[in-house]
């Protein structure tokens, strides 16, 4: 098989573009096994690909549990299949048809522009991509128009990492980047309420109804027909009575806890079972991807814990001030709603963005918790405070390293001071001696 | 409390290289390591926070029709202001040049040019325009000079570290500091909208 690839490749010198592609699958597929032997050279496979990979592999639960959950929070919202595993069928080809879509537009915009550097530059395709390309669909809400999703994922690729020289080089989080572009840029398809429950649209006089299901349903009903399962239908119901399809953050600003715990059990938040991004709402699925990476190594646990320390401070002394309702949610229930877990887990402990000292970590991610806590409750443009905060953070993180060093440099230099002096006093005597 | 949220909103929330785009050219043109960013800050903070309340006092007694000369003089404004922030820029200048000779070498032409630093200036006139009262204009002055620093550091600091990244030929320089100034916009955004003022109002 290993042969037959070989045999395969093209050659550089008449096809560079060719070469480029081929060696981005091949090494992606493959672990090289040329490891150094001796010396203090890297030991084993571990190379960027194989951590980027460690990533990926954190979010597979995500991806399932999101993509139901689309499918999910949809036929909920029609008042039909309200159990969570009724009607699973459904739920899960709902999910898939809007899912594999969005996936592949991020992909094919993200390597496209990968790839056209890597050949440009002459080197291999670099692995950057592949962290940022899974990372990009789950912090997305399911009904993103595509043409938003490539131009955002154009952006974020384009002037926020190679234009820093590619992977390992850019300031700011790729896939954060790309979000904060559809939000800033778009705001009506992403901070709206309807857009977090794919297939919902709101009519002309004000209430929501059910899209009618496309042609890809009819092909998957006939087929659920013919094996005796229930059908989708033709879609276009009203939904049901009341619904609103706001997120427990959007609630929660309005009206405090007691608004959030009209629409949703902490049962259903902690599950995920709620409207959201595609991949934030589950939260002991991120902790367990969570867990996973600092097992691995891959993420580092110093970021993780300050920032929770930091939510944990700003949410005591927000319920200390009290001023609104918002305000006053007890800390605790702020890690049931939106995303923190997930940019704790996912965002900010990206090691290329992220202070790289140990001190500085601590910071960073305690003020990454502190700044997140005040523009979510303070700010009342934003719903959701991590992906600005962390982005805000980011731009600060190479100062932080800056003083960490500095300190570290001069904490060094005054040790080496204190440790010369008695030295210095103690050759004196001695000095003394061998005079006498 | 006031002078402190205002103090907070021009530091933060109304940042005035990241949020208006002023006082770009000493940003763009020292921002190349941290130490004399550092050092530019510093006079920067020194300059707003002295020039805001003694223009202030200026406008306010001088200038406006119910001042000490019972006159409208305020086409005056722009080059009294002006004069008070080159004399002010004067008075830093020497105090660097006797006691950091290095960073005033590593400086050079923008430490006079502080006086032009359209920032400077522009908060003066923010200043007007918004109405402070005195504390406020001295948090302003501060606050906004404290932005300044904040935004001038944080730069310096990361094109300290991209020096070492493979930056495409055409970018290098300017063009990279740009696209920061940018994305530092983006992130900075995260805090617009704040307002401090009508939080404590709801207390």
């Amino acid at each position: 098989m290993l042969k037959l690839l070989k045999q395969v490749e093209p050659d550089k010198e008449k096809s560079p573009f060719l070469h480029t592609a081929y060696d981005a699958f091949f090494t992606f597929a493959f672990t090289p096994n040329m490891v150094t032997k001796g010396g203090v050279h890297v030991r084993d496979g571990m190379d960027l690909k194989r951590q980027m990979v460690h990533v990926v592999l954190a979010l597979q639960v995500l991806y399932l549990f999101g993509t139901y959950n689309i499918g999910h929070q949809h036929f909920v919202a029609l008042g039909e299949y309200t159990g969570f595993l009724q009607g699973a069928h459904l739920k899960l080809v709902y999910g898939l048809v809007k899912m594999i879509p969005i996936f592949i537009v991020t992909h094919v915009v993200g390597l496209g522009i990968e790839f056209y550097y890597a050949y440009k530059k002459g080197h291999g395709v670099e692995e950057g991509f592949l962290v940022s390309g899974a990372l990009i669909p789950l912090i997305m809400p399911p009904d993103i128009p595509l043409w938003i999703l490539g131009v955002s994922v154009a952006f974020a690729v384009w002037i926020g990492k190679e234009a820093f020289g590619g992977t390992g080089m850019n300031i700011l989080n790729v896939a954060l980047l790309a979000r904060v572009f559809v939000f800033f840029a778009y705001p009506t398809y992403i901070s709206g309420d309807e857009v977090w429950i794919a297939g919902i649209e709101k009519a002309a006089e004000g209430g929501y109804f059910g899209q009618a299901y496309g042609a890809v349903y009819g092909v998957f009903d006939s087929l659920f027909g013919s094996l005796g399962l229930a059908t989708f239908g033709d879609g276009g119901k009203a939904v049901i009575d009341g619904y609103s399809g706001a997120t427990p953050l959007g609630l929660a600003s309005k009206g405090g806890w007691d608004a959030v715990t009209q629409s949703y059990t902490t049962g259903q938040m902690l599950w995920g079972t709620i409207p959201g991004s595609i991949g934030e709402s589950s939260k002991p699925l991120i902790i367990v991807g969570a867990l996973f990476l600092i097992i691995t190594k891959i993420a580092d646990w110093r970021i993780m814990l300050s920032m929770v320390i930091g939510a944990v401070v700003m949410g005591l002394l927000l319920n200390a001030w009290g001023a609104t309702p918002f305000m006053e949610v007890p800390w605790y229930y702020h890690f049931y709603m939106g995303s923190f877990l997930f940019a704790m887990a996912f965002m900010a402990t990206d090691p290329v963005t992220a202070s790289s000292t140990s001190t500085g970590k601590l910071i960073y991610g305690f003020l990454i918790g502190f700044v997140g806590m005040i523009v979510r409750v303070l700010n009342p443009a934003y719903p959701e405070g991590w992906m600005l905060a962390i982005l805000f953070m980011n731009v600060f993180a190479p100062l932080i390293d800056h003083y960490v060093l500095q300190a570290n440099i001069n904490r060094r230099a005054k040790r080496l001071q204190a440790a010369m002096k008695p030295a210095e006093t103690a050759a004196a005597p001695a000095a003394a001696e061998a005079q006498a | 409390m006031e002078f402190l949220n205002t103090f907070i909103k021009a530091a933060f929330v109304e940042n005035l290289v990241l949020a208006y785009f002023l006082g770009m050219c000493s940003y763009l043109a020292v921002s190349k390591s941290v130490s004399t960013a550092f050092g530019l800050g510093l006079a920067v903070i020194f300059v707003l926070g002295i020039t805001m309340p003694i223009n202030w006092l200026i406008n306010e007694y001088l200038l406006s029709e119910s001042g000490l000369l019972g006159m409208d003089l305020t086409f005056l404004r722009f080059i009294l202001f002006i004069a008070v922030i080159a004399s002010m820029v004067q008075l830093v200048e020497m105090v660097v040049e006797k006691y950091s000779p290095s960073l005033y070498s590593a400086l050079g032409i923008f430490l006079p040019l502080i006086t032009v630093n359209c920032a400077i200036l522009g908060g003066s006139l923010f200043m007007v325009s918004r109405e402070y009262n005195f504390s406020n204009a001295l948090a302003f002055g501060l606050g906004g000079g404290f932005g300044w620093f904040l935004a001038i550091i944080a730069i310096a600091a990361i094109r300290e570290k991209i020096r070492y990244s493979n930056v495409p030929p055409a970018l290098r320089g300017l063009g990279m500091a740009f696209i920061l100034t940018g994305l530092m916009g983006i992130a900075f955004m995260s805090l617009m909208g704040i307002d401090p003022a009508a939080l404590t109002a709801g207390k």
